[in-house]
């Protein structure tokens, strides 16, 4: 079986995993939630396979390294690090929604990965400056804090929509309290692995170019994308802020993400526009 | 930022050092989370469940007894505390590494043709040439392509010559470079410096023999068996599109040359010869990125900091809880007091437990 025809199976587990999630959530039901899981597990799990069929068929194909090396490669693990986080973080929070939400976002990653025209799905030789092991562990640790940082994200548009409706007695989303302490728990896990992000992309640049630091336009998004984040935090810690505010500014902090992500490679170019 | 990390460190240094009250009355009205709690059994026994309960949600707990009344302190994750200290020193190191970088830091390229060597770097943003200080020789390049015509990786095998005697050998790649001297030689760029050992096949039609000449530009050969003179004029590398082609020469002494246009693996007449261009060699010249940055290791240390001192304020806690316990005439009375600085809702989930577990028979 191909790579690209499980990854296609795996984006309507997602898809069938954030529904089941939401239906536990609105009719309060607990053994639709324990399917939801499984589904999520499968899919996470099917995932992993297809990744590592891709690994092993550009061996194969003469060209060998670890997936993580263009667009398409780099989506489809985004939507894998979001389950793997949801799986490792999200879970005991014991809440469907933040299911639902973890699932969505999966979803639409690979719906997307799998019918944008300008994704090439092909495995693809990389080009030297790639092939090095900092790449590995820079584009994982990057990855897993925009998980970290989208399910952040969701918990905050969630709170903002609870707040906006608050006299509304149909109102059946989880309490303010805990969408705020779920944001925040996430941001703290994600800083930290952005922090190692961008560590270890500095000393890969390093190796490669022989300085650490450039102001490539990447470079300069990741390092705008830290400082919101580290302003989230000190916002919380220091001024003891919370609520909307709060959402807000992990809400900005994630469009700084996707910009680092997509709109440096669309808008402006560099050294990273191969992703 | 400065101001403000020091202004707290006097009050973190505090906090980080032993606790001094530990057995003080007074903290269970001032603390920030405070139980009271009756029980129905004697000291002792309340004594011996406390320590045990204490030691699996904290640590080992202190005791002393005093009069009637026993007092308990327990504490864990002290320096976690200095997590805060960590991360905002590490960001002045980064930033501190960064500017010495920034001063006295340079990089540039220096390009050298292989078998060739240099000891002058251009700095870039056109700031000119810059001396070494010693000699870099690349004695060999090679690239090799993906079958899609994609370079997939070269190397230049270089030594470093001090006063024109050999000091070092290495190969370098791209991701991986060689540092001499505080310099940092990265593998950058490459590209076709010259082109020599033109090799072509003359046949002869009349006698039908066939010599193959291996050439320079602008060589001179006699052809073997006829009265003519060969050399190669001129190579462009892709001529009107059409591939490689040399400017061929035929030379009759004493009457006007004749030039023709020989493209890579055709075969052309001149007179009653054939020839063909069949190969040439191309030298490279290897681009290495120079740099000498300063500071790295400032930045690099300042790095590892910020990470720890991430782990000791993210993933643990500073925690303490005082735990009093008193006869009274129906059991005991059991006050607790606790501070955290940060999770505190997990901890009062915790404490909860606790105060169940320490009434229950
Ligand atoms: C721009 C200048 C900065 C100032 C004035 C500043 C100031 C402060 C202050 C006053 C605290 C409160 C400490 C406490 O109450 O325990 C704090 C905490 C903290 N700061 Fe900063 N900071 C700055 C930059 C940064 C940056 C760039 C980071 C990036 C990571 C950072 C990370 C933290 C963290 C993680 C804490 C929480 C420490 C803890 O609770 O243990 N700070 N900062």
């Amino acid at each position: 079986m191909s790579d690209t025809f499980i990854i296609s199976i795996v984006t309507f587990i997602y898809f069938a995993a954030a529904f089941s999630y939401l239906i536990s959530f609105v009719f309060r039901k607990k053994p639709v939630a324990f399917i939801a899981l499984a589904l999520t597990v499968l899919g996470i799990i099917a995932q992993t396979s297809a990744f590592i069929i891709r690994w092993i068929h550009s061996y194969k194909l003469g060209i060998g390294h670890i997936p993580l090396a263009n667009f398409y490669e780099s989506v489809t693990f985004f939507s894998w690090s979001i389950i793997f986080i949801y799986l490792v973080m999200g879970v005991r929070y014991k809440n469907s929604l933040i299911g639902a939400l973890a699932n969505l976002f999966a979803f639409i990653l690979l719906a997307y990965a799998s019918l944008s025209g300008d994704m090439s799905s092909q495995i693809q030789p990389l080009v030297p400056a790639l092939q090095s092991n900092w790449l590995t562990i820079h584009v994982i640790s990057c990855f897993l804090g925009y998980a970290c940082f989208a399910i952040s994200f969701g918990t905050s548009v969630l709170y903002l929509i609870r707040q906006r409706f608050k006299k509304n007695p149909v109102n059946f989303l989880p309490e303010p309290e805990f969408l705020d302490e779920v944001t925040y728990k996430m941001i703290s896990i994600g800083f930290v692995l952005l922090t190692l992000g961008i560590i270890t992309g500095a000393a890969w640049a390093d190796h490669a170019w022989g300085r650490y630091w450039g102001w490539d336009p990447k470079e300069t998004w990741s390092l705008i994308t830290w400082l919101i984040y580290a302003a989230f935090l000190h916002a919380r810690l220091v001024r003891g802020w919370k609520g909307t505010k709060m959402s807000l500014l992990s809400i900005f902090g994630f469009l700084a993400v996707v910009f680092t992500y997509l709109g440096v490679n669309y808008v402006l170019s560099g050294l990273h526009s191969y992703l | 930022m400065i101001a403000c990390t020091a202004k707290q460190i006097p009050r973190i240094i505090k906090l980080t050092l032993p606790e001094k009250n530990k057995f003080s009355d007074s903290i269970f009205g001032s603390s920030q989370i405070k139980k009271n709690v009756q029980c129905h059994k004697s000291l002792s026994d309340l004594e011996e469940k406390a320590a045990s309960l204490l030691k699996s949600l904290v640590s080992m707990p202190v005791q002393v007894r005093k009069d009637d009344k026993s007092y308990f302190f327990s504490e864990k994750g002290r320096y976690s505390r200095m997590g805060f200290i960590f991360i905002h020193l590490s960001i002045l190191l980064i930033l501190g590494g960064g500017l010495i970088g920034a001063i006295w830091g340079f990089d540039g390229q220096m390009n050298i043709v292989e078998g060739k060597s240099g000891d002058t770097m251009f700095l870039y943003g056109g700031e000119g040439p810059r001396k070494l200080g010693f000699e870099v020789r690349c004695d060999k390049f090679k690239v090799d392509f993906y079958k899609t015509g994609q370079p997939k990786e070269y190397k230049s095998d270089l030594t470093i010559l001090e006063n024109g005697k050999k000091v070092l050998s290495k190969a370098i790649r791209v991701n991986h470079p060689l540092i001499y001297k505080g310099f940092k030689l990265c593998q950058g760029t490459y590209g076709i410096a010259g082109t020599d050992n033109f090799q072509i096949v003359v046949k002869n039609k009349k006698t039908g023999k066939e010599t193959v000449l291996t050439l320079n530009l602008m060589e001179k050969t006699s052809l073997p068996d006829s009265k003519f003179l060969f050399a190669i004029a001129k190579f462009m590398p892709n001529y009107q599109n059409h591939g490689p082609a040399v400017l061929g020469v035929l030379i009759e002494p004493e009457k006007a040359h004749e030039m023709l246009w020989l493209f890579k693996g055709h075969n052309q007449q001149m007179k009653d010869l054939s020839f063909i261009f069949k190969d040439f060699d191309s030298r490279y010249y290897t681009g290495i990125q120079v740099s000498r940055s300063h500071g790295v290791n400032i930045v690099w240390a300042g790095c590892i900091l910020l990470l720890v001192g991430f782990v000791l304020s993210l993933f643990f806690t500073h925690t303490k809880v005082w735990l009093r316990i008193s006869e009274r005439k129906d059991g005991c009375e059991v006050k607790i007091a606790a501070s955290v600085n940060r999770n505190r809702k997990d901890f009062e989930e915790k404490l909860e437990k606790l105060v169940i577990r320490l009434q229950a028979e």
